[in-house]
């Protein structure tokens, strides 16, 4: 009886572990009235498998590719969701307060919520940290003809996301990240 | 007349003892159970076995290539996959790494304009 004991107690513990486990993962909604409206809609899920897959892909004798690459090895979903629409205010606060409650959840921590009176828009990136590790990455841009929402889940290493800046084209981010959170937040 | 008739039918129709190796033959025969193949049966068996070798043949050859075809369909529907997840990933971190230099410039905008207060511009 003592053998199987420690078995069964492990099996019957395992799921509440990962009940209690931070889970980074949004329940980002459908959007399928948003989607109807928008003059573009992106919609990318990108599983374990299908991150696999792609990987399989990339050449690691492009630059760009290899640096890709090398973001997604610790990766285990990328999950976009991004609307696009001819007119102002052609979707509610209300559809991204859902994501945005979310990440009130313990594990979530703010890096930066950023507004641009220029472009009236506005970026919240979140981060969740296990283990000194980031585990997941959340971003939620929202301007006024467009809005945005980005949940990578694995082991993300900020640095090398940061770097791929450049590789795309775009001018790489000046964003302290040895800073904690808390000091990186912009109100 | 009818006498005549008679006697000459009886003649034509009187029993004949059968030959001596009559009953051998019919016996070896039924015991082996096998009846001599007519002639014009075994020369269609002849032509059949060429027919028939072609067609096992058109059979074999029609299975290989039906499965040399669907592993070559398979292989392209996963290139056709892996190419569409890699575009999804490289459209992920680009929309990404757009959003987060959207917040880096509202980071450093800020930044600018409080050193401007700072030093009294």
């Amino acid at each position: 009886m003592k053998k199987f004991s420690l078995p069964i107690f492990l099996a019957l513990l395992a799921p509440a572990l990962a009940w209690a486990a931070p889970n980074p993962r949004l329940a980002i909604p459908e959007f399928a009235g948003l989607a109807q409206k928008a003059t573009e809609s992106v919609t990318i899920t990108l599983d374990p498998a299908l991150l696999a897959m792609a990987g399989r892909f990339l050449d690691g004798n492009d630059p760009q590719d290899a640096a890709t690459k090398e973001i997604i090895k610790g990766l285990r979903g990328i999950y976009v969701r991004s609307y696009t629409f001819d007119k102002d205010s052609a979707y509610q606060q209300a559809d991204i307060d859902a994501v945005r409650a979310q990440l009130a959840a313990p594990g979530w921590n703010r890096l930066v919520e950023t507004h641009s009176r220029k472009t009236r828009a506005n970026v919240d990136i979140y981060i969740m940290i296990d283990d000194n590790q980031a585990i997941g990455l959340a971003l939620i841009a929202s301007e006024p003809r467009q809005f945005t929402i980005v949940n990578i889940i694995g082991a993300i290493d900020l640095d090398k996301l940061h770097k791929l800046e450049g590789q795309f084209g775009v001018p790489k981010l000046d964003i302290d990240l040895s800073k904690t959170p808390a000091q990186g937040a912009q109100k | 007349m009818s006498q005549e008739i008679e006697s000459r039918m009886r003649a034509a129709l009187r029993p004949v003892a059968p030959r001596e190796d009559f009953s051998q033959k019919l016996l070896a025969r039924v015991i082996a159970g096998q009846p001599a193949q007519p002639k014009p049966r075994r020369l269609l068996a002849a032509s059949a076995r060429p027919l028939a070798w072609w067609l096992t043949a058109s059979l074999a050859a029609s299975l290989i290539l039906a499965v040399g075809v669907e592993r070559h369909l398979e292989q392209q529907r996963l290139q056709q996959s892996g190419l569409e997840a890699r575009r999804e990933v490289v459209e992920a971190l680009r929309m990404t790494s757009q959003k987060l230099n959207l917040a880096y410039e509202a980071v450093k905008n800020q930044s600018t304009s409080l050193a401007d207060e700072k030093s009294g511009v």
